[in-house]
């Protein structure tokens, strides 16, 4: 054959099966008679030729076998209802679960390159301190050292916005005026700051969200330039901030961070510093250079010799380890669910494809290539799967503003969840490869149908063989799959049980709590401002069904300020000489304990004469006086701050709080509110009341007092415990919904191929039953065929689970990884539904009756 | 019925008088074009094939007369008679319009 017939072949193969068929030859002749008549054969007009028309037959070939996959499907309207049913659910929570995750993990951070931007955290090893906000003086030192990064920083702020109606409280942040610029972010509007704003004594300056400019200032265009009243100043507004910027710090109010160096203490670490690295420098020499300037920086500064520098890649600082892990979990979950699902539909259609052998049979006869017998099979299953994919992707883009709505704040690192063509691209190839998963098995096995038997025996083939193994072996990989599932739903649940049943150390329960920022200026912080908190608790006292105010500068689990400090002991201890302990310590007020229903254990409360200056008080936390002095009476004993001589002295001991998680019991220190407050402070009411009821009597206590301060984060203590536990309560529902689908999937699983096989088998049953077989006999026989599928996959799923358990011991608290009754009680309650699954067929088999089974073929 | 794409028209003209098998289709076409359309394999058996389809032609095999190829031959139905003239109709009527408007080239 000549190189140029050859040629045209080749191209003529791209051409369908069907189309090739009648007319390859036609066509291959047509190419020879024109070079045999020295028709110049332009290769480019063939080829341009077969490029525009190939495309169209393959389309044509598609269409017809869409049509008859289309009328199949209406043929048996029930079993296909059934699929794409099953399809929608997986691939509806699939798509849903894939959304969170691509938004959280997989897309890039709105930032400018984000991979450049590092996290600049403090560490202090012998603290046992990985990661800590920095301190604005050694922010100064590092910028002016480094050559790896350009460093900026930003604070933590309340603002209270008045003038212009009511007053109204806004979190926010004093910036760096090159954090934008580090950022690689500009302005919605007007201008960012400039260096000049950060220098004391320079014009008060603000930037605001765009949400704040809409909602308060009506997005009036000429609001940029006009001032506005901030903590009792007027601040000018030169622009609003790029939302990124909030994703960073949060909050809606923006001003420059003035820095008197004068003043400052190196060791207050109040600041969180980002950077950027600099072209060409990656994280590990950006370390390494920050590790020798925080050397020198201690060689220069001893009271910061034990402190290091810890960069974090910007990834790292917003997705914890502990959410992607949970993410992660959830996603393979919910994939678990969709292979369930998978195996299930295949195992039907392999049901199916039994009783279609006779159709395939006489299309093989009529010519039917095995090749597009299975391209036919598979249409039919990728356009059932399409079908359900389609649906469950619009549920899942449909639910997405719900998840935006439902989810706890401050769960996720970003502000909202959002749709984008990764997601899209995901719920496409999903729902392409589940139809091909469920479908390829049987298609295949449909294709290589025997022509002779099957034509012969009219699809009566035996549930025993190759057909029947597969089919067991899907049931039992269901089981499995739904093992795995089932004990990781177990342990989480347990997990929110334990953490939910935790010792608080307080009474949650009809403690109403709400946060006050007296502006500074107004009320300066020793002197003013526990004046003003402490007749405005005598004001909270003299409602009518209040039981109790106090004020504290972070109450447990509060979103308020509270910050650790390592001390040390003075005089004989339990420690070691010269041990810093990291303590948690906070700002309260007389009550404060009685006001929570803290029990007070040993000495006394605060009182409004604990302000003294040079000799200060403190009440400690049980945990603490037991680390610090043992079993020995810590009241009257003192302790110091590492970086500082000031004694304090010990009046009181009080019981352990769980301040901060539930999982996590810190020791802990109070200090006097009547020495000095924080700019922020919360405000605790105890009533035995509706919280709601007594609402207005606390907002018209504190207008009295001044009605230019607003109440912040008006909520019940019982919302933030309950915020507190969103993750793990969010953890447990999901993965216990998953665990109840695939249960449910896994149990219909089993009951069909058990169904299936004793339908099959109803002669063979009713031959033994003719030849004196007991009932009870033939029930065993059925029930112990299901049960040994049943147990095969417990049995893989419990080592399955037990492998892959590790992954997560992050997320578990008071239940171990490989908790014995946890997978005991699992494989039970499987066995339980796999038994329940087996019970119906296996009636049904020992109901038959002989001389009907035998007479029937 | 839809409109007849331009080269099954020129299929059902080749095959109105008598019949031809593919490649005497093609050159028919082209010398009655000058050799201006040209149809390629795909395009031609492509259109043959959804004019079976349509019964506008019908096909039955024959023997090369100076050869022992074996060919497939073509001849327009009484239904692609119609159409096609139902297509010409369409299109002189479009010529009309045309030349009303002097959308229409001298030469024509």
């Amino acid at each position: 054959m000549r190189v140029r017939d050859r040629i045209a072949r080749a191209l003529i193969r791209l051409y369908p099966a069907e189309f090739r068929d009648e007319y390859a030859g036609e066509m291959e002749q047509l190419v020879r008679d024109r070079s045999r008549d020295g028709g110049s054969w332009r290769w480019t007009d063939l080829v341009v030729d077969i490029a525009r028309t190939a495309p169209r037959e393959h389309l044509v070939v598609l269409m017809n076998d869409l049509r008859y996959a289309v009328r199949l499907m209406t043929r048996s309207p029930l079993f296909s209802a059934a699929v794409i049913l099953t399809v929608a659910l997986a691939i509806g929570a699939n798509t849903a679960i894939f959304t969170v995750v691509n938004a959280v993990i997989l897309r890039p951070l709105p930032f400018d390159h984000p991979r450049q931007l590092v996290q600049v955290n403090e560490k202090n090893d012998t603290l046992k301190l990985p990661v800590f906000s920095a301190s604005l003086l050694n922010y100064l030192s590092w910028k002016e050292q480094t050559r790896t990064l350009d460093l900026a920083a930003f604070g933590f702020a309340a603002y209270s916005l008045s003038g212009d109606g009511e007053p109204e409280q806004f979190t926010g942040s004093p910036i760096a005026p090159a954090l934008l610029h580090v950022l690689g972010l500009s302005p919605l509007y007007g201008r960012g700051f400039a260096a000049a704003d950060e220098r004391p004594g320079a014009a008060k300056v603000a930037m605001i969200s765009g949400g704040l400019w809409k909602r308060r200032f009506g997005g009036d265009p000429s609001l940029v330039g006009r001032s506005v009243t901030l903590n009792g100043e007027s601040y000018t507004i030169v622009g609003l901030a790029p939302p990124a910027l909030a994703v960073l710090t949060g909050g809606d109010i923006w001003t420059p961070m003035t820095i008197d160096p004068g003043r400052e203490n190196r060791l207050n670490h109040v600041i969180t510093v980002v950077g950027r690295l600099r072209p060409g420098v990656s994280v590990a020499q950006a370390q390494k250079e920050m590790d020798a300037i925080a050397v020198r920086v201690g060689e220069q500064y001893p009271e910061v010799r034990d402190w290091g520098i810890n960069l974090f890649t910007f990834y790292r600082a917003f997705v914890n380890p502990q959410l992607e892990t949970a993410l992660l979990m959830l996603l393979c979950a919910v994939v678990c669910v969709l292979l369930i699902a998978c195996a299930n539909i295949a195992n039907l259609l392999l049901v199916r494809s039994a009783a279609r052998q006779k159709e395939i049979a006489v299309r093989t006869a009529l010519g039917a290539s095995r090749s597009r017998l299975l391209r036919q099979l598979l249409v039919e299953s990728v356009t059932l799967s399409a079908i359900g994919g389609m649906a469950g992707t619009i549920c899942a883009l449909w639910s997405v503003p719900l998840i935006n709505r439902t989810l706890p704040p401050n769960l996720l690192p970003i502000p909202e969840i959002t749709i984008d063509r990764t997601v899209l691209l995901f719920a496409a190839a999903a729902t392409i490869v589940t139809g091909v998963l469920f479908g390829l098995a049987p298609s295949w096995r449909a294709a290589r149908v025997d022509l002779h038997t099957a034509l012969k025996q009219a699809g009566r083939s035996a549930a025993s063989g190759p057909r029947g193994r597969v089919r067991n072996l899907l049931a039992a990989a269901e089981l499995g799959l739904a093992t795995v599932l089932l004990i990781g739903a177990a342990l989480l649940i347990q997990t929110l049980f334990r953490l939910q049943r935790t010792e608080l150390g307080f009474a949650p329960k009809g403690v109403l709590t709400f946060q006050l920022a007296p502006p500074t200026t107004k009320y300066a912080l020793d002197t003013k401002a526990p004046q003003f908190y402490r007749t405005l608790i005598d004001a909270l006292q003299a409602i009518p069904g209040v039981h109790g105010a106090a004020v504290s500068s972070g109450i447990p689990f509060g979103n308020g300020s509270y910050t650790s400090t390592p001390m040390t002991p003075i005089g004989p201890s339990a420690l070691p000489p010269d041990t810093g302990v990291s303590i948690d310590w906070r700002i309260v007020s007389p009550g404060y304990f009685h006001t929570m229903g803290v029990p007070l254990l040993r000495g006394r409360d605060f009182t409004d004469a604990d302000n003294s200056r040079d000799a200060p008080v403190v009440i400690i936390s049980a945990a603490m006086a037991e680390r610090f002095w043992g079993k020995t009476d810590p009241v009257g004993r003192s302790l110091r701050q590492v970086a500082d001589r000031l004694p304090f002295t010990v009046i009181g001991v009080v019981a352990d709080v769980k301040n901060t998680a539930l999982n996590r019991q810190a020791p802990a220190l109070y200090m006097s509110m009547a020495r000095r407050v924080w700019p922020l402070m919360d405000v605790v009411v105890r009533t035995d009341r509706d919280a709601a009821a007594i609402l207005p009597g606390v907002r018209s206590a504190v207008r009295q007092l001044d009605p230019q301060l607003p109440l912040a984060s008006v909520r019940t203590m019982e919302e933030w415990l309950s915020n507190s536990a969103a993750q793990p309560r969010l953890n447990a529902q999901l993965l216990g919904i998953f665990a109840a689908v695939a249960l449910l999937i896994a149990a219909i699983g089993i009951y069909g191929v058990l169904a299936y096989s004793v339908t099959q088998r109803t002669r063979e049953i009713g031959l033994r039953m003719a030849l004196g077989a007991p009932r009870a006999r033939v029930l065993r026989l059925v029930i112990g065929e299901g049960m040994s599928v049943g147990m095969c996959g417990i049995a893989a799923g419990l080592v399955a689970a037990a492998a892959l358990g590790r992954t997560l011991s992050s997320l578990l608290f008071g239940v171990r990884v490989h908790d014995l009754p946890t997978y005991a009680g699992v494989a039970v309650v499987l066995a339980v539904v796999a038994l329940a699954a087996c019970a119906l067929p296996a009636r049904r088999a020992a109901l038959v009756d002989p001389i009907v089974a035998l007479r029937e073929e | 019925m839809r409109n007849l794409p331009v080269p099954a028209l020129h299929i059902l003209l080749a095959v109105s008088d008598r019949e031809r098998h593919g490649y005497a289709i093609m050159q028919d076409v082209a010398a009655r074009t000058d050799g201006k359309v040209r149809l390629g394999p795909g395009t031609l058996y492509g259109s043959i094939k959804r004019l079976l389809e349509d019964g506008l032609i019908e096909e039955h095999d024959g023997r090369d007369p100076d050869g022992d190829v074996r060919r497939r031959y073509y001849k327009i139905t009484r239904q692609g008679r119609k159409v096609a003239m139902e297509e010409t109709a369409r299109l002189s009527a479009l010529l009309r319009h045309a030349r009303a408007v002097g959308l229409v080239p001298k030469t024509v």
